[in-house]
């Protein structure tokens, strides 16, 4: 018998249906992917196991009987615990804070008890003690901490609630590959202790090395439920994006064309500070230089230097030959500079504000836009949003009603909807199905064959060992290698970020 | 480099426990300028005089951080604090003045602020209305009954209750038991879970709910702790002005956010200290007497009080940002 099984759950959102059919069943002891496209309704299937999304009809039964969530706490008790795409973290609490934060301890059924609650992430944050990285500790605010520091928090806050069903939305986003492994791992110790658990995510090598089962969702609709064994990922790609649209074709691409360099656009010559060591290095219009290494090694400090974000420090930045001051990102931008962030919470969405408004202000910063009629402006938008197919229901509406990767999708048209010279690209397929994956990266090497130049960082290898005609490796902050032509292994790749780590 | 960064980190963990530092410090610079421009501000009597002053608004700016701690916000307390000095000035009066008949009078007053607070918080997190426009309306609600309840300014309390407050127990004065009660209550309450989850709903209120917590009962305790902190003011308003007043808290309702504010507690919820509040209400108090003290002529108190109030708000986010950066 199955432990837990949703039949035909729906959800609308005003017009937008969310969900229209959902099927599941989970077997106790077995790891069961969701895949699907953005927006086809996981994080909102997962949402109703969890109590946090009321669904309009469907019968949920667990052990055979049916019951009815009606909110977080009545799924906690169920035995329901969930890893929320969007996190669910306290910024200004601890990390113990967090962790526990659903069954705080207590004395005397008042008063915190600090000492059992460090004890308590103490032993969640211990199988993760060699990958946390620097500056984290119990008693770290979590709002402190990197993107992929919170992402384990909540990971941890998700295993302390010692639940029978473990529902893991997207965990790995922002995780590299140390990380990651330390987490499938866990998720292995807690399958073989009989807990069901479902997982969710874009990055094919995880899915076929963890999951048992697969339930394919398309359109709100769950379509198939295959075993992983007896698949592989053409068979899943196709009933991702249904039989009608040919994947053959998508496959038969060769290698993209490599365009020809032209000059050199931008020189970054000995930038030290806070996160980098003597960084220097060049990129040409037409070229897409990729930045690679273990997660949080100064990759992202690169492109928020040139941004203009962080502290130039005792460096130069050369445009077009000219040195240029960039102290801020208002400076960068209006030097035809862009940069495109996975970390959408941090840099990219404006929450609570609508699409729209999260569509176009760099072209408004740039065009010194004073006034503007919402129409001529809305055309330009929905032009930009249509190269990448997003899904939403209308501009006007509030950014948080579209899905993460949806989400992701706005910021990357934000930028698309006046060119930049420069592109900054901080892994920026976060949270984007593989279909739109593969979309984006055409739309990029078109950008560079009209000579943009780009530089890419992407936590995904095959993401840049696929696109980046050049890859300087990283390591604490320093480059450590390039990897040039038929060098560009993930061999190669692999065996210079770990050498000195 | 290193020792700047590692100096800077220091700050920033200091900051991060304790962020009422900024305003402490302002609170020792105030206390030497009172120092220099009148070495008798203080004297033991003045600074008495000080604490009898401003231990309302200090309860007052405690109550106010309880529902700030979760990203809301209560313009009513002032009025809450009117009610209840009424109501325990005209429950004196009914009930007798014996010290039995105080106190129960007293408690009597503690039970409205309860009631007044949940009202609070039954509107603003049960009925989900916005707290500005929420709280402003039951304050209004509120005086109206305390105008019902004492419709002129004047009715005297008993002789003891404020010879109690403004006297000595035991050779010390009896204010300062109050400041020891209040700042025992300010350590036991940090220590609550219900803190640290009130400052969870503050910081993200999705997440504290998707998290399994019960937001809207959590709130609503807010706002309840909020409303008897209100009424602890009000006894001590009651002690120091000896009389019962329909309208005496109104005015206080906008210092106490400037108490919260200044003691280092964000508005926008999730980053909250108590004994800040405290400081920061004893820094609006020291203010206002070294406004008194270096000899502003009454017509230019006003202005230079809110100048001074602006100059310290800036002095505590500059600091703050500097070591944030
Ligand atoms: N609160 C909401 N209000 C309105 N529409 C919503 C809301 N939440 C989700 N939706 C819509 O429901 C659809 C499904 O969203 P959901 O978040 O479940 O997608 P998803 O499969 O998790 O996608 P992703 O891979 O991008 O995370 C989307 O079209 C989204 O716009
Ligand atoms: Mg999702």
């Amino acid at each position: 018998m199955s432990k837990l099984r949703l039949r035909s759950v729906s959800k609308r959102y005003g017009a937008t249906v969310a969900l229209e059919y959902g099927d599941l069943d989970l077997e106790a002891g077995e790891v069961h992917v969701l895949m699907g496209a953005n927006g086809s309704g996981k994080s909102t299937l997962s949402k109703i196991i969890a109590g946090s999304v009321r669904p309009d009809s469907g019968i949920i039964e667990l052990d055979g009987k049916a019951i009815s969530i009606t909110n977080p706490q009545a799924a906690r008790e169920f035995g329901v615990a969930i890893f929320y795409q969007e996190l669910s973290l306290a910024a200004h609490r601890t990390v113990a804070e967090n962790i526990c934060l659903s069954q705080l301890p207590s004395t005397a059924g008042v008063f915190l008890d600090r000492q059992k609650m460090i004890e308590i992430a103490e032993r969640r944050i211990a199988p993760f003690l060699d990958v946390v990285g620097d500056g984290f500790s119990v008693n770290t605010q979590v709002g402190q901490l990197r993107a992929d520091q919170r992402q384990l928090v909540e990971i941890m806050k998700t295993f302390a609630q010692d639940a029978d069903i473990l529902i893991f939305d997207e965990p790995t986003s922002a995780l590299d590959r140390a990380q990651v492994e330390c987490f499938l791992n866990l998720l292995r110790e807690q399958k073989a202790a009989g807990r069901c658990i479902v997982f969710i995510s874009h990055r094919r090598d995880e899915i076929f090395d963890i999951g048992d089962r697969i339930t394919i969702i398309r359109d709100g609709r769950t379509v198939s439920t295959k075993v992983l064994s007896e698949t592989n990922i053409d068979e899943v790609l196709i009933a991702m994006v249904g039989e009608g649209e040919a994947v053959a074709e998508q496959q038969s691409q060769s290698l993209p064309q490599r365009t020809e360099i032209g000059e050199i656009k931008l020189v970054v010559e000995d930038i030290t500070n806070d996160s980098l060591q003597e960084v220097g290095f060049q990129v040409s219009a037409g070229e897409i230089l990729g930045l690679g290494g273990l997660h949080g090694h100064g990759q992202s400090a690169i492109l928020r230097t040139i941004f203009g974000v962080l502290d130039l420090g005792t460096g130069q930045i050369f445009l077009d030959g000219a040195a240029k001051d960039l102290n801020s990102p208002r400076a960068a931008i209006r030097n035809g500079i862009a940069y495109i962030s996975g970390d959408r919470r941090r840099d990219g969405i404006i929450t609570d504000r609508s699409i729209l408004e999260n569509v176009v202000p760099v072209y408004a910063l740039k065009k010194h836009l004073i006034a503007a009629s919402p129409n001529t402006l809305g055309k330009k938008a929905r032009m930009a949003l249509e190269l990448l197919q997003s899904k939403y229901e209308s501009l006007a509406h509030s950014i948080g009603s579209m899905s993460g990767g949806n989400q992701q999708k706005v910021v990357v048209a934000r930028w698309l909807m006046d060119a930049p010279d420069i592109l900054l690209l901080d892994d920026p397929t976060k949270g984007i199905d593989m279909a739109t994956k593969k979309e984006l990266f055409n739309l990029i090497r078109e950008l560079a064959a009209q000579g943009m130049a780009i530089i890419l960082y992407s936590s995904e290898d095959a993401e840049l060992l696929e696109n980046a005609d050049r890859i300087l490796v990283l390591n604490n902050g320093k480059i450590v290698r390039e990897l040039k032509g038929s060098e560009r292994t993930r061999y190669n790749l692999y065996h210079a970020a770990y050498e000195a780590a | 480099m290193d020792a700047t960064l590692t100096s800077r980190g220091n700050w920033q963990s200091i900051l991060g426990r304790y962020p009422f530092v900024p305003a402490l410090i302002i609170l020792i610079m105030l206390l030497v300028f009172n120092g220099m421009a009148e070495p008798n501000s203080l004297s033991f009597r003045s600074v008495n005089g000080l604490f009898k002053t401003y231990m309302a608004l200090m309860f007052l700016a405690v109550a106010q951080t309880l529902v700030v701690s979760a990203a809301d916000v209560d313009l009513s307390l002032g009025a809450i604090l009117s009610l209840v000095n009424v109501t325990v000035v005209t429950t004196i009066g009914v009930f007798g003045d014996g010290p039995l008949a105080i106190v129960a009078a007293c408690l009597v007053g503690v039970f409205v602020g309860f009631l007044c607070g949940l009202l609070n918080g039954f509107v603003v997190a049960g009925l989900n209305l916005q707290p500005i426009v929420a709280t402003f309306a039951t304050g209004v609600l509120f005086t109206g009954i305390a105008l019902w309840v004492l419709p002129v300014a004047g009715m005297p309390v008993p002789s003891a209750y404020w010879r109690l407050y403004g006297g000595s127990v035991l050779g010390i004065p009896f204010i300062y038991y109050i400041l020891a009660g209040l700042g025992l209550a300010i350590f036991l309450i940090s220590r609550t879970t219900l803190m640290v989850k009130i400052l969870a709903v503050g910081d993200d209120q999705q997440g504290a709910f998707q998290s399994g917590l019960p937001v809207t009962r959590i709130r609503i305790s807010a706002y309840a702790y909020c409303g008897v902190f209100s009424a602890f003011a009000a006894l001590c308003i009651t002690g120091d002005t000896a009389s019962g007043d329909p309208l005496v808290g109104n005015a206080m309702t906008l210092y106490s956010i400037a108490a919260v504010v200044l003691g280092g507690t964000a508005l926008s919820g999730g980053k909250a200290t108590l004994l800040g509040a405290a400081i920061g209400a004893l820094t609006i108090g020291l203010i206002n007497s070294l406004v008194f003290f270096v000899g502003t002529p009454s017509e230019w108190q006003n202005l230079v009080q809110g100048m001074s109030i602006l100059v310290a708000l800036m002095l505590g986010i500059f600091v703050s940002r500097r070591v944030e950066q």
